[in-house]
Order: structure tokens, then C-alpha cells, then sequence
């Protein structure tokens, strides 16, 4: 057998039934682009700080030095230190005050900005991502950072600096990115010197050994060491703090991205083997023929794999490329969530999901190809129709004796029991799309609600603070004055933090006090209540799991000599310093450590009135030396919201399309009785009633049991992203199913099987009866 | 009184776009009274089975006139064509048509179902005309058990249910061995004589002399005869 005449075989298959390549392909397509969207993000989310902190040359250390203090030379030998592998710096730095208008809001935002002096973008250590414009090359013009929490400047607009005499304006010539994180805002150098800059400056490292907490405190020290004493101003910060907070960000979402990717692929192989099933069963005819003039039932094998391959082959390539196109927006709302430049799906993601969806789609359509090969000839050419499972014989008697109900419904209700095995892969196909569909809108309201009560951008939008350290009393009346003349305000709270050093735990506490309720602040109870008295606290899962305490345990705080015993009250979702947090009132903090002043105020709005307006108002009567900050939500709820609607349509369109299959086969083989039907008056509405209550009454049941099943992986996999990021997660995150989405989603497995019924089933309905008749 | 079908310069040409296609019925005119039992002949490719279906609405003619019944068939929709169907044409086909997933009484039943009778109207006429026909003991069983002839009993059941007007035959026998063609000509003629009109196809010369009133000869989609015949029914 020449190997031409089995894919000239498989060739003319193909040619000859178009619609099953078509839908071969478009499957392959779907469940490639979703398993390698899912895949590469799974991947990406898993090392993107690493892949950029590495690209970009991040520096792990960045220290601030007074430039009195130290000479130049002092300065260039520290880059020398054994150990060391690059540096970069001296940054000349200024703190200045400026005054910022933002798009969509009135006013302008009172803000201290930190400018670093330099050159250029690139170098040796810390190589900045230009995201847009150029580079600021004379005084006058600054560069903006783009990080997590950056205000949205864009290129064009100016900066006043207010500090400085004359109010002189900085043009935005560029917005960039710095994987290091440090910066704020960039200028040249010689800004620095025009601004009457203090003297200080930036010095970025990187080393050899920096993988530990251990190794970087050395690093830290060999640095120190070799610099005057006092020439370090604050403390060195290390790259591993952030490092660690990226990859809690991320770590929740890596159970959906991976429960989305194995239905997908769960799903495409169910449909492949319909699909090649379906051909070779319709097909037995042709089967018969292509071996009684000679070919062998290898070759017939082939024919058949060649004939699946062929189409998805290419499916497989498109989607691989789909994929890649739907990632890059994802990919770079991530890169915001990192605060690094670019990001790439990874090209082995591009290549590998692709070949292994084709050779999964190969292996499906093996076993039914072999049946093909294995074929009796005879017996394939005497069976002028496909031959027809007898358990329908039953179904149709049984459903023929429901009194009342239209002939043409039962006989197409009764239509997948001739098939059972077909309908077991529809039904499990579009299962599955409606699990997806139910799961995706469930996490779609977990994952919007814990935006929301995370980040308390719905309840306390504004909050104002000093740059630095606590408010004095003279700050405290300004803003209560302020706050309560502006228009706008709702409620307001001072808010108290501070650390607390617990025995055996290695970081510190962080410790959030109101003098009042913080019922309004949109913290979100997980169990237990707020805090009453000045012995009651509340915590959040970190800290039940750092001390291994419980709600209703009770635990003793100290402050130097200070000892209180106090209550666990409640557990609060906080994941947002990814570390443990307590919460108590004022008095109690006060009495652990007593003489703290207010850090901030939190404002809550009424509705309808703009954040970063009434932000811009309030900063305007409050001056620069106070910041007034919005809160937004984070990126990296928005990323995964597209990325699940995204999936969600993705796994519905392979479903219809698995419906879609089904209807075809069913059609094509059941061509001549459908004509026979016509032939005695079955109307074309009759027709169509016939094809789509056979994929409909598949719909019906998939819909009803997938409604629990999608429920319960919801319940299932939200607590499961909680954990992976640390926290135990509140019931208004779970139940998040209203009895009326729910009806909703009952439908979805009906409209996923009656739309891809429907298409068929109108092209049957209009086929003159006559051509029916003659189709074999 | 109007014949019960009259075709008027009926043509069917199937390839509509080409001009000189050769058409597969071509300007037939034909009428056939109420009662009568007509024999369609000709060669194979001569247009019979077109005509048959553009008189029973399976199709549609590019050009003429085709009525039944007063009822003006060459320009129903799909929906009006099915129901006609099921009020005037019964159809039996070479091949039988069974569906071959429902039980022989299902097959009779489903005309009368998909026209909406009342169950019970419809399992009385379905048993009687099994009764008549001798198959009421394959009631229950599969086609796919019965031998031809007892198939196409079934399709006359079938096409007998809705007690259709018309009955079109579309080499009814053609398929069968000639004692079983035999059994098949003589119910149909018997069919006639108890005043069903018949439109019947068919190759065999002694058939149609034999149990039609009248052959119409048709060559190339045109009528080249049509000359009354014996209906004696009976062998020479
Ligand atoms: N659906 C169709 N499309 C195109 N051509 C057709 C179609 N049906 C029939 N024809 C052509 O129309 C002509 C008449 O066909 P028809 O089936 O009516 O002949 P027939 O007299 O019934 O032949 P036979 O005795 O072999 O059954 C033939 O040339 C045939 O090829
Ligand atoms: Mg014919």
C-alpha cells in the first residue's frame, strides 16, 4: 500500500464531510487556547518575579547613603567588596512636595515625591523598563515609576514641585518600570542639583550568594563595614521582602487557573473521540469500500488518525497562537501586579500545549480508527446504514407510551438511547462546559467581593497620614476641621498602628486600633465578632496560624514590660501585608503602649461622590506636608476576573461545539429516516422539535447536575485559594450563588445543548424531502 | 367533478442554474380521476420517481401546475406540504422507508400521531389495517425480522393510516420475488377495487396491464403513451 493513496483517502474524507473538519478543528483551537492560556499563566504566576527580577538585573540590595558622610571613593570600593557582582549608584535623591492632577479627577493631589538623579535607564544592576516616552535628559523633565500602588501619571502632564521657590513644573517625558521597586520618580542628575537636593543618595547591589535571609544579612554587613560610621541613612532594604509578597499575590489563583486547564482538556478529549467515533460509525460504509479495493486495515487505521489529525493539526496551531494573543493583556495586568516591565508567555508553553493537544487528539481517535481497521469487509459494505445499538428500541416504546406528549418530542427524547455511548460523551461535554460556566461565575463574585473587602476601596476610600511617623495634635484638628467642612464625608475614624515583638514569632505584629467600632471600616469577619472592650482583639489568619491559637483563645501581648491578656474575639480576612495582624480599639493598644498618636484617618464616602476628587479637595485644604491617598483595587483581582471570563467562554464554546458534533452525526446518520419522516408528514417544525429535544433532554440533565457539581467545586476551590495565600476565607465569599443565578445556570447546560442543536436541526427542517430521501 | 389529480405542463429540471440542463420531467400534462388505478412506466432515468414526488410535495417542479385535491401542491411550503401529505398521500417505496427503531405498530401509528389523532382512534385504525393486510402478528416486532414482503405490508399500513385519498407506489414490487410481487399487485388491486385511487410505478409490463385502469409511458420526462389497459388482475 503506497502511503499517497492513504492520505489521498484521508484527503478526500476530509473534503467530503467539511463540517466534521471544521468542527475537529475549532475543538482543538478552543482547548488549546484555554490550556495554554491557563497554563502559561499558571507558569508565569508561579516565577514572573523571578524571570523579571533576574532580566532586569534587580538589585538585591538598595542602601541610602549622606553624601557628607562618605567620599566617592568610599563609595566606589564598597562596589568591589568580594561578594558583590554589580552595582550601580551613586543616586543622587530629593524629597519634594508636588502637586498632582490626575485624569477623572478635580484638583490636584498635594504629594511628597522622592526623585532619584539619573542618567540613564540601563546599566549593570536595576535596567529600567521604559513602558512609554523617553528618558528625562535635561532639568525640567521627570520619568514616572509605574509599581503596584502608583498614582496613574501619564506622559505629557506636568508636576509641580511646591517645596521648592518658584513652583518650578517637571513635563512627564516617560513612564517606567523598576523591578527593584525603589524609586518613585526619576530626573537627571543634574535636577537633583537645580532642586537643592540634601545631599543624599542611592547605591544598588547585587551579589553572589543572595538566595537566604542569612546570606543577605551578610551582604548587608560587609556593606556596612565598609562605609563610615553615619553614612547609612535608614535601613538597607532587601529584595527578599518583596520577592515573598509577590508570590503570595499570586499563589491563590493557581488552583483555579489549574481546575479550569484539566476541564478543558478534559473536555476536548471527549469530543475528539465523539467526533472520530462518530465518523468511523457513520462512515462503515466507505470503510467496506476503501478495503475491498485493497486497502489494508493499517492503512485504513491511518486513514482514519490522518483524517482526525489533519484538521486539528491546524486547530491546534491557531489556538496555540489564540492563546498566546489572549495572554498578552493578562500577562501584562500581572506585570503591574509585580511592578515589573514586560512579561511573555513562556515559548515552551507556546509549543508544548499545542503538540501534546494534537497528540492526545491522536490517541483519541485511535481506538475508533482500529475498529474501523479491524472491520469485517463484508459485513461493512452488507450494512448499508450504520448498524444501530438495540437499547433505543426500548426507549422509543417507552417514550411512545408517554400519553399526551407530542410524537415528534419523544421520538427525539428516546434518540440518545440508540446511542448511549455517544450520549455518555455529549452529555459528559457539556457537563463539564456547564460546571465551568456555574464555577466561573461563582469565583467571578468570590474574587470581585474579596477585591472589595480587601482592599476597602468601597468602604474606606480615602485615607490621610503624614509621610512620615504619627499626626500631631495640631495635624488631628486640621483634618477633623478639614474632613468634617468637606462635602462628601461619611464617616471618619483616626486609626493607630503599631508592631509589637511577640516571644517566638520571628516578624513582629502589625497592630490596627480605632477608638471606635470598626464595623464600617469593611473589614470582613471570617468567625467570631468584633472586639468590645479594651481586652478583646480580633485577629486575622496569619496569626492564628503563626501562634497557633483559635477563636475564643485567649493570648497575652507584651510591649517592654507591658503584659495584657486578651481575648480573641473574631477572625478578620486581611491578607494584605501577607503577615500577622491584630485589630483592637485604641484604649487597648494604649494601655500595652501608652502615648501613641493617630497615624491616619479613614474616611468613608457617600455615594456617588468621586475618590480621587474629594481626595484632591481635602489635600487642597490640608497642604502638602499631609498625604491623602485613594485606595484601588488591586490589579491582580482585575487579571484574574478576565482570565476567568475569559476561560469560562472558552470551555462553553467546546461544549457547544461537542453538542454541535453530536447533532451532526446524529443527522447525517439518521439522513434517510429523516426523509422518511418528512415523507408522512412530519412538519419541518416537527423536524427541529425532533433534533433539538434530543440534545435538549441531554442539556437538561447535564444542567441539573451540574449546577451542584460546579457549587461544590466552587466551595471546594475558593477555601483552597484561600489557604494557598495564607487565609481562611468568609462566607460571603462562598455563598455567592443567589437562588435566581442559580435558575439561571440551570438553563446554561439547556442553552449550550439547544444551541448547538439548533443549526443542524434548522438545515434538516429545510431540506427538501426528496433529497433526504435519496441521502444514504 | 375535477379529477383528483391534475398536472398541467409540469417540468422539473434539477440543475436550475444551467439553461439547456435536460429537464427530468418535461411538460407533462396528466389527470387522474377519483378511483382510478394508474400504471407509470418507462426506462430507468425517464422521470417517474420526479413525478411521483412533485405530486406527493416531496419536491417541488420548476414549471407548471400540479394539483390534488383542489389543493394547488407545487406551491405549498414545507410546513403546508407536510401536512398535506398526511391528509391526502399515502406513499410505499421500492425500498420499503421503515423506520427500522420502532416496532411494526409504531411505524403505522406514526402518521396519525404526527397529524395529532387521538391515540385511541389511531390504535383502532392501525389494528384493523394490520388485520387486513395479515401482519397484526409482527405487531410487536422489528422490521428488520420481516421478510420483504411482509415490509411492505407494513408500508401500506402505514401509508393507509391517515386513510389518505391517494396512494403513490413507487415500484412497490421491485424488490420482491415474483410470488410475493404477485401477493403485493393483488392487494393493491384489491385496495382500488374497495375505491382507493392508485398511482403506481413500475418496470414490469404484466403488473401494469394486469391492476391499472390506464399506463402512461413516459420516455425522457415526456408522455409518450397513455393508453386504458386490462385490470383483469389476473395471470394470462
Ligand atoms: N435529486 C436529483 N438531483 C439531480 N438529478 C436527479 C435527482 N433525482 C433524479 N435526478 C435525475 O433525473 C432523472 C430522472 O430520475 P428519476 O429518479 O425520476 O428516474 P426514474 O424514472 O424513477 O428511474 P428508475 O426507473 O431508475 O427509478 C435522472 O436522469 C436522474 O439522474
Ligand atoms: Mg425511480
Amino acid at each position: 500500500m503506497r502511503p499517497a493513496a492513504t492520505v489521498r483517502a484521508a484527503w478526500h474524507g476530509l473534503t467530503g464531510r467539511p463540517l466534521q473538519a471544521i468542527i475537529i478543528g475549532l475543538v482543538a483551537l478552543a482547548s488549546t487556547a484555554a490550556s495554554a492560556l491557563a497554563l502559561g499563566m499558571a507558569v508565569e504566576a508561579n516565577a514572573p518575579f523571578d524571570h523579571a527580577f533576574a532580566r532586569d538585573r534587580g538589585a538585591q540590595v538598595a542602601i541610602t547613603v549622606d553624601t557628607a558622610r562618605t567620599t566617592p571613593a568610599r563609595l566606589a570600593a564598597t562596589t568591589r567588596l568580594p561578594g558583590v557582582t554589580a552595582a550601580a549608584g551613586p543616586f543622587p535623591l530629593t524629597e519634594v512636595s508636588t502637586a498632582i492632577t490626575l485624569a477623572g479627577a478635580a484638583g490636584a493631589l498635594q504629594q511628597q515625591v522622592v526623585l532619584t538623579g539619573r542618567a540613564a535607564p540601563g546599566g549593570p544592576v536595576d535596567d529600567l523598563a521604559l513602558d512609554a516616552g523617553r528618558w528625562a535628559t535635561t532639568t525640567g523633565q521627570v520619568v514616572w515609576a509605574r509599581t503596584r500602588t502608583s498614582l496613574p501619571v501619564t506622559v505629557g502632564q506636568t508636576i509641580t514641585v511646591t517645596s521648592v521657590p518658584g513652583s518650578p513644573r517637571l513635563t512627564v517625558v516617560g513612564v517606567a518600570t523598576s523591578v527593584t521597586g525603589t524609586a518613585q520618580a526619576w530626573v537627571a542628575p543634574a535636577e537633583i542639583t537645580a532642586l537643592h537636593g540634601p545631599g543624599v543618595a542611592e547605591m544598588l547591589y547585587r551579589f553572589a550568594s543572595a538566595g537566604t535571609t542569612t546570606a543577605m544579612a551578610a551582604d548587608i554587613s560587609s556593606i556596612r563595614a565598609a562605609l563610615p560610621a553615619g553614612a547609612l541613612v535608614g535601613t538597607p532594604q532587601s529584595y527578599l521582602t518583596v520577592k515573598q509578597q509577590a508570590a503570595a499575590q499570586v499563589a491563590p489563583f493557581t488552583p483555579f487557573i489549574v481546575a479550569f486547564g484539566v476541564i478543558a482538556l478534559v473536555m476536548s478529549v471527549m469530543i475528539v473521540v465523539n467526533v472520530v467515533s462518530g465518523a468511523v460509525v457513520s462512515g462503515t460504509r466507505r470503510i467496506g469500500v476503501l478495503k475491498s479495493i485493497g486497502f489494508t486495515p493499517s492503512a485504513v487505521v491511518a486513514a482514519y488518525v490522518l483524517q482526525v489529525a489533519l484538521p486539528a493539526a491546524v486547530g491546534c496551531a491557531a489556538g496555540a497562537v489564540l492563546g498566546d494573543l489572549l495572554s498578552e493583556p493578562l500577562l501584562s495586568l500581572s506585570a503591574s501586579v509585580y511592578g515589573v516591565g514586560v512579561l511573555l508567555m513562556p515559548l515552551w508553553v507556546v509549543v508544548t500545549v499545542p503538540l501534546a493537544m494534537l497528540a492526545l487528539t491522536g490517541v483519541a481517535a485511535l481506538a475508533p480508527a482500529l475498529r474501523a481497521g479491524r472491520m469485517s469487509t463484508v459485513q461493512a459494505i452488507a450494512t448499508a446504514r450504520a448498524p444501530r445499538a438495540a437499547h433505543g428500541y426500548a426507549a422509543y416504546r417507552l417514550l411512545g407510551g408517554v400519553p399526551a406528549a407530542p410524537r415528534a418530542l419523544t421520538i427525539g427524547l428516546a434518540a440518545p438511547f440508540a446511542r448511549p455511548a455517544r450520549t455518555f460523551l455529549t452529555l459528559a461535554a457539556i457537563l463539564f462546559g456547564a460546571i465551568a460556566v456555574t464555577f466561573g461565575v461563582g469565583l467571578g463574585t468570590s474574587v470581585s467581593r474579596a477585591a472589595a473587602e480587601l482592599s476597602g476601596s468601597a468602604t474606606e476610600p480615602v485615607q490621610i497620614s503624614p509621610p512620615a511617623g504619627a499626626l500631631t495634635a495640631a495635624q488631628q484638628r486640621a483634618i477633623v476641621a478639614a474632613v468634617n467642612r468637606q462635602p462628601g464625608t461619611l464617616h471618619y475614624t483616626a486609626e493607630t498602628d503599631d508592631q509589637l515583638a511577640v516571644p517566638g514569632l520571628a516578624d513582629p505584629i502589625s497592630v490596627v486600633s480605632y477608638p471606635g467600632p470598626a464595623r464600617w471600616t469593611g473589614w470582613t469577619l471570617i468567625s467570631g465578632g468584633w472586639y468590645q472592650g479594651a481586652r478583646q482583639v480580633d485577629v486575622n489568619t496569619f496569626f492564628l496560624t503563626a501562634t497557633g491559637t483559635r477563636v475564643g483563645d485567649t493570648y497575652t501581648l507584651t510591649a517592654g514590660a507591658r503584659q495584657e491578656t486578651v481575648r480573641i474575639d473574631g477572625e478578620v480576612f486581611d491578607v494584605q501585608g501577607h503577615a500577622s495582624d491584630i485589630f483592637m480599639s485604641s484604649a487597648a493598644l494604649a494601655a500595652l503602649v501608652p502615648g501613641l498618636g493617630a497615624d491616619q484617618y479613614d474616611v468613608s464616602l457617600r455615594p456617588g461622590i468621586n475618590a480621587q476628587s474629594y481626595a484632591n479637595a481635602l489635600s487642597a485644604r490640608l497642604g502638602p506636608r499631609l498625604d491623602v491617598t485613594t485606595t484601588t483595587g488591586s490589579p491582580v483581582f482585575a487579571s484574574v476576573l478576565v482570565l476567568d471570563a475569559v476561560l469560562t467562554v472558552l470551555l462553553i464554546a467546546v461544549a457547544g461545539l461537542g453538542v454541535l458534533n453530536t447533532a451532526v452525526l446524529q443527522i447525517r446518520e439518521r439522513a434517510h429516516d429523516l426523509g422518511v419522516f418528512k415523507a408522512i408528514g412530519m412538519t419541518p417544525r416537527q423536524t427541529l422539535a425532533m433534533v433539538v429535544s434530543s440534545a435538549v433532554g441531554i442539556g437538561v440533565i447535564a444542567g441539573l447536575i451540574a449546577i451542584p457539581a460546579g457549587v461544590a467545586l466552587h466551595r471546594y476551590l475558593v477555601p483552597v485559594m484561600g489557604h494557598a495565600g495564607g487565609t481562611n476565607v468568609p462566607g460571603t465569599l462562598l455563598s455567592v450563588y443567589s437562588p435566581a443565578e442559580l435558575a439561571v445556570l440551570a438553563v446554561a447546560g439547556l442553552l449550550i445543548a439547544a444551541g448547538g442543536a439548533l443549526g443542524p436541526a434548522g438545515w434538516v427542517a429545510r431540506t427538501r424531502t426528496a433529497t433526504a430521501l435519496r441521502a444514504e | 367533478m375535477s379529477p383528483l389529480v391534475q398536472l398541467e405542463h409540469v417540468t422539473k429540471k434539477y440543475d436550475n442554474l444551467r439553461v439547456d440542463a435536460a429537464a427530468a420531467v418535461d411538460d407533462v400534462s396528466a389527470a387522474v380521476a377519483e378511483g382510478e388505478a394508474v400504471a407509470v412506466m418507462g426506462p430507468s432515468g425517464s422521470g417517474k420517481s420526479t413525478l411521483l414526488n412533485l405530486i406527493a410535495a416531496l419536491d417541488r417542479p420548476t414549471g407548471g401546475t400540479v394539483r390534488v385535491a383542489d389543493v394547488r401542491v407545487d406551491s405549498l411550503s414545507e410546513t403546508g406540504a407536510a401536512r398535506f401529505r398526511r391528509r391526502h398521500i399515502g406513499m410505499i417505496f421500492q425500498f420499503f422507508n421503515l423506520l427500522e427503531d420502532m416496532t411494526v405498530a409504531d411505524n403505522v401509528l406514526l402518521p396519525a400521531q404526527l397529524g395529532g389523532q387521538s391515540r385511541r382512534r389511531a390504535r383502532a385504525r392501525a389494528t384493523e389495517l394490520l388485520d387486513r393486510l395479515q401482519i397484526s402478528r409482527y405487531a410487536d416486532t422489528y422490521p428488520a425480522r420481516l421478510s420483504g414482503g411482509e415490509r411492505q405490508r407494513v408500508a401500506i399500513a402505514r401509508a393507509l393510516v391517515n386513510e389518505p385519498p391517494l396512494l403513490l407506489a413507487d415500484e412497490p414490487t421491485g424488490a420482491l420475488d415474483t410470488a410475493n410481487g404477485e401477493a403485493i399487485g393483488a392487494l393493491l388491486l384489491e385496495l382500488n377495487a374497495a375505491g382507493q385511487t392508485l398511482i403506481l410505478v413500475t418496470h414490469n409490463p404484466d403488473l401494469a396491464q394486469r391492476y391499472a385502469h390506464r399506463v402512461i409511458q413516459i420516455v425522457d420526462g415526456r408522455v409518450a403513451d397513455d393508453s386504458p389497459a386490462g385490470l383483469t388482475g389476473a395471470r394470462p
